[in-house]
């Protein structure tokens, strides 16, 4: 009864003439980002950030969320029209979804995936809305160790999955918490790494960093070269884009599969939307019984995946509001916008400003239907923004990223530090550094060293708090357990190479165990 | 990329050990009551200076020297003027101010790094330039440097 009136509370706040505005903004923004290649859901976010800074935090959120739940579905058109995924949850679905393409089926995996989507989308809200509160409820009870413990659960899980290579993504980690150093302590009131520099007394701020990582190091990382895109020519009318009967049989059950599989996946930190789609297709060519069909065109390779990232952005969300830990890059902007806009996401959110909360949730639902509308009816006119030359796009990604770093506090001094972490961000992106740990690291870092060195007084400086106390305890081990699932197979095959190299140099003949 | 993980390992690892060395000198370990402001700095970069170490360690004994990371040639000279054009336009800020400073970017990467041509690169500068400012300067009412030109 209680999640029906807050609900209720929440319909009444999204469906403000403004508020629905606002989500529609954010799920054409969305999507378009979505379908733009070298433009992810992170940059798009931290690139709007700056416009919601005159609206109220509610219709803010409304819309980042929109935006993020929207290039889930925006990803989708550039996979199966030009083979390459617009963000990095779509990879699978070039697979079988240009296929379709390849056979004339363009409109029909359009179709399936935005109703697949929709549909992912409209059950991850209504898991996100029953579960969330119960969570909140639950993590009421954390004191700092527990806190402390938490932060560092997610911080080493999403920089243990997020990356390629564990060690760069834990440097990266690391370097975001040294960056979260600077300026005053907020303890002791001590001036930290400022270098005598005014500016940096306030500390780096989280957003010309994101927007600098994410919207400029894509960006140039696209700049190196010049990219044309060949799109396949085709009709897509509604006619065109909805299934046939053929098709809605073969994706339902991929379809329910992929929403459980994303929402689920979505809420661990780190795993994200991009895993939840690789298993999605993995379990639906499994499970399919034409397993031969998949990588030539599948359906339900589309459908499954497609309605797992979606799952899986309402699934982030759960541990974003509930304890207040982004599970991904673009969560961890967004997290960064809760705190510019004064909330502390966390437990609280939810007593204290269940206005906020709600209405974003009822937005979500709002959004879903506005997506789906917008992704039967509107195609064509997404396929024409592919046709847009990234010659141009890159050099108004570049006034926009101005645009947004100037707009936090008037600073050109921002405006510096954005061009300085997108070269950075550059740099990481190309030699396998992790912009996401870095900014989420950032983001945590003044929260987590708050909840370490209370936690670090209350025990009289003994860290064996963090072990005693049993939530913190469990916390702590699953902090321990992801480093070493990160570290572990990389290091046993490099054992396993130096060992294979040391048989081969032994003579033939040797016995085992003679040195080589 | 194994130059490159040598060099950042050997920079990295300076950076941990300067930051941690910064930490223990310059700021207290202990305070009054429990860690003080130089704790967590200091084990920081420790933390960062062990990594770094296994980086490095890791670059100096590969056998594969990797594919290169930067691109060469003309991939590398568009990115060369793209970053350094951003970093003008940034600077010039307070001199040119936000709408002029936007058409001579546009204007700028358009004409002289993609080749388009004269007509169309002014017409995007302009364009954009003009849109810029009546969303931000008109509508949202951003205080952008105004220029030599009074815009």
């Amino acid at each position: 009864m209680d999640v029906l009136a807050n609900l209720g509370l929440g319909f009444s706040i999204a469906l403000t003439p403004f508020n629905v505005a606002m989500a529609l903004v954010g799920v054409i923004v969305g999507t378009a980002i979505g379908a733009l290649p070298g433009v992810g859901p992170a940059s798009g976010v931290a690139l709007l950030l700056p416009l919601t800074f005159g609206m109220p935090p509610t219709s803010g959120i409304i819309m980042l969320a929109g935006i993020y739940y929207g290039a889930m579905y925006g990803g989708t058109i550039t996979s199966v029209l030009i083979n390459t995924p617009g963000e990095s949850a779509s990879v699978v679905t070039c697979i079988d979804g240009y296929q379709m393409a390849l056979q004339g089926r363009a409109g029909p995996a359009l179709g399936i995936a935005a109703i697949g989507s929709f549909v992912a989308g409209t059950l991850g809200v209504a898991l996100l809305m029953l579960m969330a509160p119960t969570l909140a409820r639950w993590a009421l009870s954390f004191g700092p160790p527990e806190t402390f413990a938490l932060m560092l659960l997610g911080l080493t899980t999403v920089t243990g999955l997020t990356g390629g290579d564990p060690l760069k993504g834990y440097i990266s980690m690391v370097l975001g918490l040294m960056l979260s150093m600077v300026g005053l302590d907020i303890i002791s009131g001590d001036e930290r790494y400022t270098a005598g520099l005014p500016d940096m007394l306030d500390g780096i701020d989280f957003l010309p960093v994101a927007i600098g990582l994410f919207g400029m190091g894509e960006v140039l990382a696209g700049a190196e070269a010049a990219r044309d895109v060949r799109i396949l020519e085709g009709r897509y009318g509604v006619r065109d884009v909805l299934p046939r009967a053929a098709d809605w049989v073969r994706s339902r059950w991929a379809i329910l599969r992929g929403s459980a599989i994303g929402f689920f996946i979505g809420i661990l930190p780190g795993a994200g939307a991009t895993i939840a789609s690789f298993l999605s297709y993995t379990v639906e060519r499994r499970l399919s019984r034409h397993p031969e069909e998949f990588g030539r065109g599948a359906i339900e390779g589309v459908a499954g995946p497609e309605a797992a990232n979606n799952a899986a952005s309402a699934g982030a969300l759960v541990p974003l509001l509930t304890l207040g830990i982004p599970g991904s890059g673009t969560t961890a902007v967004m997290l960064g916008g809760l705190m510019m806009w004064g909330l502390r996401p966390g437990p609280l959110l939810f007593e204290k400003n269940p206005d906020f909360v709600w209405g974003l949730i009822a937005s979500m639902y709002v959004g879903n239907v506005l997506l789906v509308v917008l992704n039967i009816a509107f195609i064509p006119a997404f396929v024409r923004l592919l046709r847009i030359p990234y010659a141009v796009l890159m050099p108004l990604i570049i006034v926009f990223c101005v645009t947004g770093a100037y707009s936090l506090s008037y600073k050109v001094w921002d405006v510096g530090q954005m061009l300085v972490f997108g070269v950075l961000g550059y740099a990481m992106r190309k030699l396998g550094y992790s912009p996401a740990a870095l900014t989420l690291a950032l983001v945590l870092g003044p929260l987590a060293e708050r909840a370490l060195r209370q936690s670090l007084i209350l025990s009289d400086a003994g860290v064996g708090i963090f072990f005693t106390r049993p939530i913190a305890a469990v916390l702590t081990s699953l902090a321990a357990l992801s480093v070493a699932v990160a570290v572990a197979p990389p290091a046993i095959a490099a054992l396993r190479r130096r060992r294979a190299a040391a048989v081969s140099r032994r003579p033939a003949g040797a016995p085992p165990g003679s040195p080589a | 990329m194994r130059r490159a993980d040598r060099a950042a390992g050997a920079g990295l690892l300076l950076l941990g050990a300067g930051f941690a060395g910064v930490a223990w000198q310059r700021h207290p370990y202990a305070g009054p009551s429990g860690p003080g402001s130089g704790f967590l700095p200091f084990w920081l970069g420790v933390t960062l200076a062990v990594l770094a170490a296994l980086l490095l360690a890791r670059a100096l004994r590969a056998r594969d020297p990797g594919p290169p990371w930067l691109p060469a040639g003309r991939g590398l000279r568009r990115l060369l003027v793209v970053v350094a054009g951003a970093a003008a336009f940034i600077a010039l800020l307070p001199v040119a101010g936000m709408t002029l400073g936007t058409a001579l970017f546009l204007l700028l990467i358009l004409r002289g790094v993609e080749r388009y041509g004269w007509a169309f690169s002014a017409a995007i500068g302009a364009g954009v330039a003009g849109l810029d400012w009546l969303v931000f300067t008109y509508w949202l009412r951003v205080p952008f440097p105004v220029g030599v030109l009074g815009f």
